[in-house]
C-alpha cells in the first residue's frame, strides 16, 4: 500500500496556535475501504488534525490530499463529517433538520426523503421525526447528528468522539451501523478515547500524544509487536508455584484474579503444568493479548 | 449557490413560521400606536379640576371676568372668544366643559374670586395660601393694579406645584389674551372689530426648482414625510439588527457551526443568513405598509366626507424609488455591522454590549437631520450624504427638502455600496475563525490576525 490509493494521506502538517504546538510533523493514511482509528488522550491533537482534513482549518506546513487531491469545498460532499463540538437547532423539527443538512450536502427531493425515513428507522427514531430537538435526550440528539453525517452517503466519513456519551446500547447499535458502512465499501475514520471500542471495530490505527504520532499500523501488527507474555489466572493454592523467579518475574492482582508475567524462557504450557503439579485448583488460564487500553496507557505514560 | 438558498430558504421559514413573528407582526402597529399616542393622551388625563383664585387688581377688576371666560372655555388659539360664545360657555355643564378641556390636551379649570374688599392683599394672600395648605386650591394668580398700562407690569402665580408647566403656560396665554384685549379697548378700538384685526396670517410656500419653475402649494408634510423615513430606517434597523445578530451568532451558541463549515462555506453561510433575516425584515415591513396603506385607504376618504381633508404631499415617483434604495442600502449597512460584531461574541448578551456604539452611530445620524432640513445645500449637508453611515438618512432629508444634483445622490449610494461590501468582507474573514472559537470574546488584535489570515 502506497500513499498514492490512499483515502486521506497526511504528509508531515504542524499547526501552531500562538505558542501552543496542536500538532506535530504528523503524517498518516487512511485506506479505501478501511475503519481507521485516530486515538490519544485529551489534548493531543485529534481534533485538530481532523479539523484540517476536512477543510475546516489549514494547516501551517505540510499536505494533506484527500481522494488524492488537495481538499476543495466541492470534495466537502463527499466527506461526511461529525465534529466533536455538535448541536442541533433546537426549535427545528428533526425531519425538516436533516433535510437541511442533507441540502447543504446538494442532496435534496424525494431522494433525501426516502433517506431520513430509511436512517431514522435504523437508529430507531421514526417517531421522533416531526418533534423538535430540544425534546430529544442527548444521546438522540446524538444520533441525529450521526444522520446528519451520513446522509449523503459519503465516500469517506470522519467522526470525531462518535461513542462518547452514548449508552452501551447505543454505542453497540452505531458500531453495528460502522461496520455496515465499511462492508458497504466507505472508507471510516474516527478518533476515540475509548480503547474498548476502537479494538472492536478498528483495522488500523494511529496512536497521538502531545501532538507527535506515537505508533501507528494495522491493529494486530501493534499487539504482536507488545506481546508480553502475560497469564491471567483464578486459583486456589500454587503459591509456592508463582514465587518461583524461573517461571513469574511479576504478579499483578485484580478484582477477577491475577495477571502473571512469565520469565524469559519460561512459557504458558509450563505454568500451567506447574500450577496442576502443585495441586493447586485452576478456575481459569487465559493467556491474554495486550490490550489496546494496556498499549495506550504504556505508551501515553512513556511519552510523557 | 444552491446551498446559499437552502440557507436563505432555513433562515426565512424558520422565522417566518415562528408565534413570534405573527405576534410581532400583529402588535408592531400597535406598540408604534402606544409610544406614540399614549405619551400624548398620559398628558390629557385629568387628575381632577386646577382650583384657582385670581386677585384682580385692576381697577374694577375688568380681567377677572374675560380671563375666567377664557380659562373655562380653554381656547387653544389666542383668538379671543366672540360675545356669543362667553355666554355660551358659562352655561355649559361642567361636564361639556371637561370634554372640551380633554380635547385641547389641557387641564381644566375651577376659577374664583380671589378679591375681597375691604382687605389688603396681603391679608388675602395669608388667606389664600392658608387654603392651598389645605389643599382647598392649587394656586392663584395676583394680577397688578397697572398691568392695562404698564408695558413691564408682572403678574405673580402662587401654587402648590408650580413645576406643572402646562397649567402655567395655560394661564399665562390666556392672561395674556385678556390683557391684549383690554388694553386695545382701552386705547379705543371697538370690541366687537377686536376679533377680525387680531386674526392670524397664514404663509403659503411655493417650491422653485433649478430650473426657475414653480411648484405647487406645499403643505409642509413634506417635511414631515422626511422624518418619518428617517425614523423607519431607525427603527428598523434597531428591530432587526438584534435579529441579525442572533442569526449569526446561533450556530456559535448551539455548536453546529463546525458541521455547517464542512458543508458550506462560511462566506455563503452568512451571506445567506443575513439574506434569509432580510427578507423577513422586509415581509414584516410590507405588511405592516400594507396594513397602514389600506386603513389610508379607507380613513381618508372618511375623514375628507366629514370635512376633515386630509392633503397628502405630492412627490414625484422617483422619490419612492430613492427612498427604496436608500432605506435598503441603509438597513445593510448596519445589518453588516451587526453581522460583524455577531462574528467576534460568543453570546447574544455579550454582542447586545457591543451593539451600543451602533446604536449610538444610529442616533447621531437621525440628529444630523435636524441641521440638514434647515439648510440641505450647506457643506455640512454635503459631506454629511457622503459619509456611508450618516447618508441614508441625510440623504434622503435632502432629496425631499431640496433635490441635489443627480452626481451627489449617485456617488453618495455608491459610497454606501460600498462600505457593505467591505463590511460583509470584513465579517466574512472574522466569521470563519470566530465561529469555531467557542467560550471567549475574541480581543480586538486576536481580531486584526484573523482578518489578514488566509
Amino acid at each position: 500500500m502506497t500513499n498514492n490509493n490512499a483515502t486521506v494521506a497526511i504528509d508531515r502538517i504542524t499547526k501552531t496556535f500562538g505558542d501552543f504546538k496542536a500538532v506535530n510533523d504528523l503524517s498518516l493514511a487512511v485506506y479505501p475501504g478501511r475503519v481507521f482509528g485516530l486515538l490519544g488522550p485529551n489534548g493531543a491533537g485529534k481534533t485538530t488534525t481532523i479539523r484540517m482534513i476536512v477543510n475546516i482549518t489549514a494547516p501551517d506546513s505540510g499536505q494533506i490530499n484527500v481522494f488524492g487531491r488537495q481538499i476543495t469545498p466541492e470534495l466537502q460532499d463527499r466527506i461526511g463529517y461529525l465534529p466533536e463540538e455538535r448541536g442541533l437547532y433546537k426549535k427545528m423539527k428533526v425531519g425538516d433538520q436533516i433535510r437541511y443538512f442533507a441540502a447543504l450536502k446538494n442532496l435534496n427531493g424525494k431522494e433525501a426523503d426516502l433517506r431520513i425515513d430509511r436512517w431514522l428507522a435504523r437508529l430507531q427514531l421514526t417517531e421522533w421525526k416531526t418533534k423538535k430537538a430540544s425534546e430529544l435526550s442527548k444521546g438522540m440528539q446524538q444520533k441525529i447528528q450521526f444522520i446528519n453525517a451520513v446522509i449523503h452517503s459519503p465516500e469517506l466519513l470522519i467522526l470525531d468522539e462518535p461513542f462518547s456519551g452514548l449508552d452501551p446500547v447505543s454505542v453497540d447499535l452505531l458500531k453495528e451501523v460502522i461496520l455496515e458502512l465499511k462492508s458497504a465499501g466507505k472508507t471510516i475514520m474516527f478518533s476515540t478515547h475509548q480503547m474498548e471500542v476502537a479494538e472492536k471495530i478498528c483495522d488500523d490505527i494511529c496512536l497521538i500524544n502531545h501532538s507527535r504520532k506515537v505508533l501507528e499500523g494495522r491493529i494486530r501488527d501493534v499487539k504482536r509487536s507488545f506481546q508480553r507474555n502475560a497469564v491471567a489466572l483464578r486459583l486456589e493454592g500454587g503459591e509456592t508455584v508463582l514465587e518461583n523467579t524461573d517461571l513469574v518475574t511479576a504478579t499483578r492482582r485484580d478484582s477477577d484474579g491475577l495477571e502473571v508475567l512469565l520469565a524469559d524462557g519460561a512459557n504458558s504450557q509450563q505454568l500451567l503444568r506447574a500450577l496442576v503439579d502443585s495441586d493447586a485448583k485452576v478456575e481459569k488460564f487465559e493467556v491474554v493479548e495486550p490490550s489496546l487500553h494496556d498499549i495506550f496507557v504504556a505508551k501515553v505514560t512513556e511519552t510523557v | 449557490m444552491n446551498k446559499m438558498l437552502a440557507v436563505v430558504k432555513r433562515e426565512y421559514l424558520q422565522r417566518v413560521r415562528t408565534k413570534f413573528f405573527v405576534i410581532m407582526t400583529v402588535l408592531g402597529p400597535v406598540m408604534l400606536m402606544v409610544f406614540t399616542v399614549i405619551p400624548g393622551l398620559l398628558f390629557t388625563i385629568q387628575t381632577g379640576n386646577t382650583r384657582i383664585a385670581i386677585v384682580d387688581q385692576t381697577e374694577g377688576g375688568k380681567l377677572y371676568q374675560p380671563l375666567r371666560d377664557l380659562l373655562l372655555k380653554n381656547h387653544s388659539d389666542d383668538e379671543m372668544p366672540k360675545a356669543a360664545d362667553v355666554g355660551e360657555s358659562m352655561q355649559k355643564s361642567p361636564d361639556e366643559r371637561m370634554k372640551q378641556a380633554g380635547k385641547s390636551s389641557t387641564s381644566s379649570f375651577v376659577v374664583e374670586q380671589g378679591n375681597q374688599y375691604g382687605r389688603s392683599l396681603e391679608e388675602i394672600r395669608q388667606e389664600l395660601n392658608a387654603r392651598i395648605g389645605r389643599n382647598e386650591l392649587e394656586g392663584y394668580l395676583v394680577i397688578p393694579a397697572d398691568i392695562l398700562t404698564n408695558s413691564e407690569s408682572k403678574s405673580s402665580y402662587y401654587g402648590r406645584n408650580v413645576g406643572d408647566v402646562f397649567t402655567r403656560e395655560q394661564i399665562e396665554r390666556q392672561l395674556n389674551s385678556a390683557v391684549r384685549r383690554e388694553r386695545l379697548i382701552h386705547q379705543g378700538v371697538k370690541p366687537q372689530e377686536i376679533d377680525t384685526l387680531s386674526k392670524a396670517v397664514d404663509i403659503a410656500a411655493y417650491p422653485v426648482n433649478e430650473k426657475g419653475q414653480e411648484g405647487a402649494e406645499d403643505s409642509g408634510a413634506g417635511f414631515a414625510l422626511v422624518f418619518v423615513i428617517a425614523f423607519l430606517i431607525y427603527i428598523s434597523t434597531l428591530l432587526y439588527g438584534q435579529v441579525v445578530l442572533g442569526a449569526i451568532i446561533e450556530e456559535k451558541e448551539t455548536r453546529i457551526a463546525e458541521i455547517l463549515f464542512s458543508s458550506i462555506r462560511p462566506f455563503q453561510l452568512m451571506l445567506g443568513k443575513l439574506i434569509g433575516v432580510s427578507l423577513m425584515a422586509l415581509t414584516q415591513m410590507a405588511i405592516w405598509v400594507g396594513a397602514f396603506g389600506l386603513a389610508a385607504a379607507y380613513v381618508l376618504p372618511q375623514l375628507a366626507m366629514r370635512g376633515n381633508p386630509v392633503n397628502l404631499p405630492k412627490l414625484p415617483g422617483v422619490f419612492f424609488v430613492y427612498f427604496f434604495m436608500f432605506f435598503i442600502v441603509g438597513y445593510f449597512i448596519y445589518a453588516s455591522i451587526y453581522v460583524l460584531v455577531g462574528s467576534m461574541v460568543t453570546t447574544t448578551q455579550e454582542g447586545g454590549q457591543m451593539a451600543m456604539p451602533i446604536v449610538f452611530l444610529l442616533m447621531a445620524g437621525l440628529y444630523m437631520a435636524f441641521p440638514i432640513i434647515r439648510s440641505p445645500n450647506s457643506n455640512f449637508a454635503f459631506w454629511i450624504s457622503m459619509v456611508p453611515f450618516f447618508a441614508p438618512i441625510s440623504m434622503m432629508v435632502r432629496i425631499v427638502s431640496q433635490r441635489p444634483p443627480f452626481w451627489q445622490i449617485a456617488v453618495s449610494f455608491l459610497s454606501c455600496c460600498v462600505t457593505v461590501v467591505v463590511l460583509l468582507w470584513l465579517a466574512s474573514r472574522i466569521y470563519r475563525i470566530g465561529m469555531l472559537m467557542y467560550g471567549k470574546k475574541a480581543s480586538i488584535p486576536e481580531v486584526m490576525r484573523w482578518v489578514r489570515q488566509t
